[in-house]
């Protein structure tokens, strides 16, 4: 059996999800811009979805537009905000935003555009002042991710807000890991775009939405037809978007009982990594204290592995049926070490040597105590076989909590 | 459970094919394509397809992995290879020596680094398409053999090869013919059957070995000089000693009744010594660096092998004779043996064995 253990990569279908899939590929799909019948009750499918998705993060029905994913959502974002742009030529992100975010940004500076990326710290959090003093008068937009892929990290998005809003810039939040995951409320975050990804919330890939405030306007991304308020033409994915209705509501009903599910068995495999493992690492922020304030998404464990190849623990893992990932694979489908994890500050050794390990709703308890055993087994083999050289790096480790500290 | 085996494959068909054959041996194969060269600048379609490290040919292999249903991954030894073998490749030119990148990608990547990453997978062997035969005798010792197809017979670059690493490779096309291999390929419905063979080093798709070695090397240690006949007399300046190598007569730019030939690179001086063609003759060479595939069957004193100085190159019946600083002295049977190489391996056989082999330091 194996253990799916990367959740932030993509979830399994939901169950609920499968089977309204099921249910409604039994019914008869039409065109939800069709004037007959058909197309009314595809209209009406369409609606309810629409509604179910804004109602995971506050926001009103018409202020969600159906993408074919978090990428397109972020494109949308991002250069429909440009395109709409005359004067203001300013952008403010960061440096561990994921690629649909990185691209359209390296895009757009390549037109002309002032994009500004900000470091985070150790634990990969991006400081609010640091976005305040980044914003002025020719900051179009604002683009940040409220639980960062990698590493967990949750951003205090809603004390960039105030800055952003006084300046006069629009604030667009990637919630593409967040989503499902932490509760949201568009209002309290005061973000005017928010990104939403279908298959992170257990719903297919191949469809995603994007939050437009309703008083936003965007270029479209996509030219066509008057669908989607316009802002995204094409005959929508009616299938897709039933899906993503359907797991919205699941991901808002299981929410408070799975999130703290979810953080029990994560804090449980890393006891027994940390455990097994001497020196193992946790990156970002430790386990939350339950008395505070979250500082991550509690199903993302992003560990350190002392004396070995991150590459090679992934493959040996993955024949011994745990799937795990590390940062992200390059055109040829080999690992490159992760953009967040160097940002940092992490030197390239430590990240080649660190997997992220990401919980969701289907894992099991079961799971994690096969995945702890097989994981410290895994890596006492590859230590032994393969051994790195551990060389200094420029980061002092003593600011890295380590894991047995982290996990109290 | 069965045994498992990491194939180290490059999208070609000899290792597609044998990954096909030992899975279809009921062997775990686990298919793996070395990133070995470092990014070629410059956009996509500039980088040529069999270069070996190219994402089509990773492409390739991927597919046949799907096709024959076992796992393939694509790792990431580029540091390895580049101190390895790509420093090693230009600072052997630089010294005025012509080095065999394959032979040591084989010694230290194949058969080392992998070997390593084949453990840390829980791998039981490394497995390649290399045309060779390995065999075990009663007494548990492994021999190195020539492959059944002297036209692709791979054995020379593999001397490096010992028990330990021939106890845990497996080289499945050992006893076929490419036209087998091919064949082989297009009864498994592999879209490579036919892909031709990659000719030039894998890292130099270009073939300008000269341009490679000058982008990496520091510009200061690249030795112009003279062209010099034997007597000494200067005959033309040049660029740099790493752009000869001995026994080459083009490129040299210069007029002379009877061609001329590189006969010998004085890295030092920067002097290239050239000669008619019979002054290449040498009567043997010194080897360095000598492995043996299993060195309890080397007896002391001199011992009658066929050396093979080259890859393209018949075996030659010589005498080698270990000496006490770790070298070898071999001469070639009869006198007048061939040009020698300095840095290129010679590999010595017995028949259809190989016993082991070294680098060569010099002509005698």
């Amino acid at each position: 059996m194996r253990i799916y253990l990367d959740h932030n990569a993509g979830a399994p279908l939901r169950p609920e999800v499968r089977a309204a899939i099921a249910r409604f590929s039994e019914a008869d799909e039409a065109n939800p811009a069709a004037v007959h019948r058909g197309g009314q009750r595809a209209r009406r499918a369409l609606e309810e979805a629409r509604a179910r998705v804004a109602r995971l993060i506050g926001a009103a029905p018409r202020e969600i537009v159906f993408t074919s994913g978090g990428t397109e959502s972020n494109n949308l974002a991002l250069r429909g905000v440009a395109e709409t742009q005359t004067k203001r030529r300013r952008i403010v992100s960061s440096a561990i935003e994921h690629s649909s975010i990185l691209a359209p940004l390296e895009y757009l500076a390549g037109r002309g555009f002032e994009t500004i990326r900000i470091v985070p710290d150790r634990d990969g959090r991006i400081a609010p002042a640091a976005v305040a003093a980044a914003l002025d008068a020719d900051t179009a937009l604002v683009t940040m991710g409220l639980a960062n892929a990698e590493v967990g990290t949750i951003q205090d998005v809603a004390a960039m807000a105030e800055p952003i809003a006084r300046a006069g810039a629009l604030f667009h939040i990637d919630a593409a890991q967040a989503a499902g995951r932490i509760p949201i409320r568009v209002d309290d975050l005061r973000c005017d775009l928010l990104t939403i990804s279908g298959h992170k919330l257990g719903a297919p890939a191949g469809i995603g939405a994007l939050y437009v405030r309703a008083a936003v306007a965007l270029a479209p991304a996509m030219l066509g037809g008057p669908q989607e308020a316009g802002m995204r033409g094409g005959t929508p994915n009616l299938l897709g978007a039933v899906a993503l209705g359907v797991a919205a509501e699941a991901a808002a009903a299981h929410l408070d009982g799975e999130s703290v599910r979810v953080a029990a068995l994560a804090a449980r495999l890393l006891e027994r990594l940390g455990a097994a493992i001497p020196d193992l690492r946790l990156n970002g922020p430790g386990l939350d204290s339950e008395s505070s304030a979250p500082q991550k998404i509690a199903n993302t464990l992003n560990l350190t592995f002392p004396g070995v190849l991150g590459e090679s623990m992934l493959i040996a893992l993955d024949l011994e049926g745990v799937e795990v990932s590390m940062g992200s694979a390059c055109a040829a489908g080999a690992v490159e070490p992760s953009h967040v994890l160097l940002a940092m500050g992490l030197g390239r050794d430590e990240a080649r040597s660190s997997l992220r390990l990401s919980l969701g709703w289907s894992t099991t308890a079961d799971e994690i105590e096969r995945a702890a055993e097989t994981i410290a087994r895994v890596w006492r083999r590859v230590r032994a076989a393969e051994p790195t050289t551990t060389r200094t790096t420029t980061v002092a480790p003593a600011k890295r909590a380590a894991v047995s500290e982290a996990a109290r | 459970m069965s045994a498992r085996v990491l194939v180290a494959m490059s999208g070609g068909v000899d290792s597609s094919v044998a990954a096909a054959i030992l899975r279809e041996r009921g062997y775990d194969v686990v298919g793996v394509a070395m990133r070995l060269a470092p990014e070629t600048a410059g956009p996509a379609p500039a980088r040529r397809r069999g270069t070996c490290c190219s994402h089509e040919d990773f492409e390739d292999a991927r597919r046949v992995a799907e096709r024959m249903d076992f796992p393939f991954y694509v790792v990431d030894l580029r540091a390895e290879f580049g101190a390895r073998v790509i420093d090693n490749f230009v600072s052997e030119y630089l010294d005025g020596r012509t080095p065999n990148p394959c032979v040591m990608c084989n010694r230290e990547i194949k058969f080392d680094r992998l070997r390593e990453r084949a453990a840390a997978l829980g791998a039981d062997y490394v497995a390649t398409g290399h045309y060779a035969r390995i065999e075990r005798d009663p007494r548990g010792r492994f021999h190195l053999l020539r492959a059944a197809d002297a036209t692709k017979d791979q054995s020379y670059f593999l001397f490096t090869l010992g028990q330990v690493e021939l106890s845990r490779t497996l080289f499945p096309l050992g006893a076929m013919t490419k036209a087998e291999v091919r064949e082989r390929a297009r009864q498994l419905g592999l879209a490579n059957a036919d892909k031709p063979e990659s000719q030039e080093i894998c890292f130099v798709p270009d073939g300008d070995y000269a341009g490679f070695v000058e982008r990496a090397a520091s510009p200061q240690r690249l030795r112009a000089g003279h062209i010099v006949d034997r007597s000494g007399r200067t005959l033309a300046a040049h660029d740099g000693v790493h752009r000869f190598t001995v026994g080459q007569r083009r490129g040299l730019g210069l007029s002379a009744p009877a061609p001329l030939y590189v006969r010998e690179i004085r890295a030092e001086s920067g002097e290239i010594v050239v000669g008619p063609r019979e002054d290449l003759a040498a009567a043997g060479l010194i080897a360095r660096d000598l492995s043996f595939v299993d060195p309890r069957s080397i007896g002391a004193g001199a011992i009658a092998v066929e050396a093979r100085i080259r890859y393209r190159h018949p075996a030659l019946p010589a005498t080698l004779t270990i000496e006490s600083g770790g070298g070898a002295r071999v001469t070639f049977e009869g006198g007048g043996g061939p040009a020698v190489t300095p840095g290129q391996a010679c590999v010595f056989y017995r028949g259809e064995e190989v016993v082991g082999g070294g680098f060569i330091e010099r002509a005698l």
